[in-house]
């Protein structure tokens, strides 16, 4: 039992770090759909280089400068070109599926490296997440640079007659978000499940990016989602432990979306809305274009 | 850029001067060798109709556009804004008719927002101490921790000049100041206004309508007609009827005559009706009324107190709780909005943009937005688009709307053309009742004339016509009957000719006719 809660919060390591590089972007006005491409890439990426180099850190680095690279290319998308962020998004998706398996089949199998030590049983990654969660809620709430990124994603009109450079900060956001979503998807690869395979991710970049809906973009809500998250897909690949019979993994696998479905509901209530406003950041999704 | 103003210019001297600014776009000249000068200490109205160069002129002076000629100095001295912060460092803030606030942010936070001193890591604290000096200082009081979309329309302006104010300005522009507060707010405002102009700034605010505002509160006051400055004066010169003329350029009658023509059958009969509101609350309690055919029903009230429910109830777009609704005897308490429009009820919505009209289909479409459903405009299930086409032609030649085809999108129009337009396309149908809400909100002295007037041409022509407005003068001189609504009640319901002003006035503020006469 306690390997099963173990290995929950190892999945749920993943879901945070990428859905803080997700929520970051969303925060600025800027959706990025292609999570699962971009981790995909970094995941990788950095596979091939630490198999290759046999260096742990080369591999990390790799895996956030792709990352990161991934996320200015969806910039100049959807912040420089003006272009329709889903589009842009699905298409990073479908690259990053398509190239990734071409590049990574050579190297399919296992990693071949001695494992990452783990703390208490958890891997070092738990906690950088839990780290991660802190300064990124800090950032957003107290500090000018926090305030500068929520108001571009709320009204960039606003912020931009206010001294703001919408494009600069969105950038700003969609890079350093990328980099996180590559972070992810090297850890998932060099430390959750050390084998290459292709499109090893079954579907995580989802989960996070639904994770970033159902955390009403807060960074505590998000961590505590992803816990319960990282669980239900634990649950998902031993169906065995709770309910058999009735839950298959593919139902369990269901059950984030539902859950954030549920949530998305919520949120669009009357009552919802009139107690707490609106959660979406009010730009989201929409291109800025000075006249 | 930092500030350039010297210490020793104070009240009475010239801050911001501009000297010949012109501005061309493309087949216009929306600024015209403009010279302007406002001192310290002033409040300096700039007035105009829509289309008069107001909005160049504002736009150039905050530095959002750069003239194509013509020079600013800003306390002697000669300045070039590139943008808008150019100008803000300079000491010019900007109060916007369309509020630059991020509503779900705090006020301190919307305060803060681009402060060069907001430093790295937020200092709340400190800056709420020195937001709330600026605060005392003019006898303002806010909640500061309050979330923007919490706050009314009166306390959102209040924070963008707070904001404005905490950035250092000296010059503020205010956008149609009064635009969308209720008049207790409006009075509120003018009381800051002026506490600020005794605190040595400069107020300037630019008005389409509303004269009797720029009466009440400038020193003086420039009039702008064509891009043009067609006379600067004090305003103690200055009347409502002399300022009008100036603005439009011929007389304009202000009292539009009430006009009796024979009444007729009753065609809205509503009874006892009730309706909640968007929060769930009473907001129309048991109100009953009937209007004959060639009669104008003037509801008056400060919004807020059942009016949006009451049209929305006849417009079929809410349901009511209780009471009944017939037109030309037939029950339609419960009838959709479609079938209405179908009936003959005819409804001009308060919000034109949002409500009235899509902003980017053309003006054909919006005009099919009411046609579309008549079989003389569609064949088989397809809209025959020639025929709307000619129809649009025509009622813009009558409801003489300005645009060069009927192509365009309806946001390239004026709000006073938009308003032309979707009223053409509902008194075109020839409706028996037009329920008509805030009909003439933000439009130029022009427009408004012509908007009431073409109401009273429709009940001349036996419709019935249910004007809802916080204009108080708009309804007495419009309205054969006058209902003060307060809290979706109405206090009483007054023959046009027996509504005098203080009556009213008392009435709306709750007071009830019975209680009034005995």
């Amino acid at each position: 039992m306690a390997e099963f809660f173990i290995r929950s919060l190892d999945a749920s390591t993943i879901f945070t770090i990428a859905a803080l590089g997700e929520l970051i972007g969303q925060r600025s006005g800027i959706l990025n759909v292609g999570i699962e491409g971009v981790m995909l890439f970094g995941a990788t990426l950095g596979f091939i280089t630490a198999k290759t180099t046999g260096s742990y850190l080369l591999g990390f680095l790799v895996g956030i400068a792709v990352g990161g690279l991934i996320g200015l290319l969806h910039g100049i998308f959807s912040i420089t070109l003006g272009g329709d962020q889903v589009v842009s998004g699905m298409g990073i998706w479908i690259l990053g599926f398509g190239l990734t398996t071409y590049i990574g089949s050579p190297y399919t199998g296992p990693l071949g490296m001695e494992r990452i030590p783990t703390i208490l049983g958890l891997s070092p990654f738990f906690f950088v997440a839990i780290g991660l969660t802190v300064i990124i809620w800090f950032i957003l709430s107290r500090t000018s640079l926090g305030l500068r990124i929520r108001s571009v994603g709320e009204n960039p009109e606003v912020a931009e007659v206010s001294g703001i450079s919408v494009a600069k900060t969105r950038y700003l956001c969609v890079v350093g978000g990328g980099m996180l979503m590559g972070f992810a998807g090297a850890i998932y690869s060099l430390d959750y499940n050390p084998v290459w395979n292709y499109n090893f991710l079954l579907g995580r970049g989802f989960i996070a990016l639904a994770l970033v809906f159902f955390s009403m973009w807060n960074p505590f809500i998000l961590l505590g989602g992803s816990i319960l998250f990282g669980t239900l897909w634990q649950l998902s690949l031993n169906p065995q432990l709770f309910l058999p019979g009735l839950m298959s993994r593919y139902i369990w696998r269901t059950v984030p979306f539902a859950i954030t479905l549920g949530a998305l509901l919520l949120m669009s209530t009357k009552w919802f809305r009139t107690k707490w406003g609106a959660a979406t950041p009010e730009a989201l999704g929409q291109p800025y274009v000075k006249d | 850029m930092y500030k350039v103003l010297p210490e020793n210019i104070k009240r009475g001297h010239t801050i911001l001067e501009a000297r010949g600014i012109t501005k061309r776009f493309p087949g216009v000249v929306a600024n015209d060798r403009i010279d302007f000068k406002i001192r310290l200490g002033e409040i300096h109205a700039v007035l105009g109709e829509n289309g008069a160069g107001k909005t160049t002129l504002m736009k150039i002076l905050f530095g959002q556009y750069q003239p194509d000629e013509g020079e600013i100095f800003i306390g002697g001295e000669e300045v070039r804004f590139k943008s808008p912060l150019d100008a803000i460092d300079l000491g010019i803030g900007m109060v916007h008719q369309h509020r630059k606030l991020i509503p779900a942010h705090s006020v301190i936070e919307n305060i803060i927002l681009g402060h060069p001193r907001a430093g790295k890591i937020l200092n709340l604290k400190r800056a709420e101490q020195e937001v709330l000096e600026i605060c005392e200082k003019y006898g303002f009081s806010l909640d500061l921790n309050a979330k923007v979309w919490q706050l009314s329309e009166g306390e959102k302006q209040l924070v963008e000049i707070i904001k404005a104010l905490y950035r250092g300005a000296e010059v503020l522009i205010l956008d149609e100041p009064s635009s969308a507060l209720t008049p207790v707010e409006t009075e509120k405002l003018l009381i800051s206004i002026k506490a600020m102009s005794e605190g040595d700034l400069a107020i300037v605010p630019f008005i389409t309508h509303k004269l009797p505002i720029v009466l009440q509160i400038s020193d003086r006051v420039t009039v702008l007609r064509k891009g043009k400055v067609v006379s600067c004066i004090d305003t103690s010169e200055a009347t409502e009827q002399s300022l009008a003329k100036e603005m439009v350029g011929r007389d304009v009658i202000f009292r539009t005559q009430r006009t009796t023509v024979e009444k007729g059958e009753t065609i809205i009969q509503v009874n006892d009706l009730s309706a909640f509101s968007d929060k769930g609350v009473m907001a129309l309690n048991g109100v009953s009324f009937s209007i004959r055919e060639g009669e104008i029903f003037g509801v008056a009230g400060i919004s807020g107190n059942g009016q949006r429910e009451l049209v929305e109830v006849l417009a079929g777009l809410r349901k009511p709780e209780g009471g009944s609704v017939s037109l030309d005897e037939v029950d339609i308490t419960f009838a959709d909005s479609l079938k209405r429009w179908r009936l003959g009820i005819g409804y001009v919505p308060a919000d034109r943009i949002a409500m009235g009209s899509i902003a980017d289909f053309s003006l054909v479409e919006n005009v099919t937005m009411n046609y579309y459903f008549d079989h003389e405009y569609y064949r088989r299930g397809v809209l025959d688009t020639k025929k709307i086409r000619e129809l649009t032609n025509d009622i813009i030649a009558e409801y003489d709307v300005i645009t060069p085809n009927v192509d365009i999108v309806a946001k390239c129009l004026s709000g006073g053309n938009l308003q032309k337009l979707i009223l053409a396309r509902v008194l075109s149908r020839k409706p028996r009742l037009v329920i008509v809400d805030l009909p003439t909100q933000g439009l130029d002295v022009g427009a408004t004339e012509f908007v009431r007037n073409k109401l009273i041409d429709a009940k001349k022509e036996g419709a019935c016509v249910l004007l809802i407005s916080e204009d108080l003068d708009e309804v007495l001189s419009l309205s054969d009957w006058v209902a003060p609504i307060y809290e979706g009640e109405f206090m009483g319901i007054l023959p046009g000719e027996d509504a005098k002003r203080e009556l009213v006035g008392a009435m709306m503020a709750g007071i009830h006719l019975d209680e009034e006469s005995a």
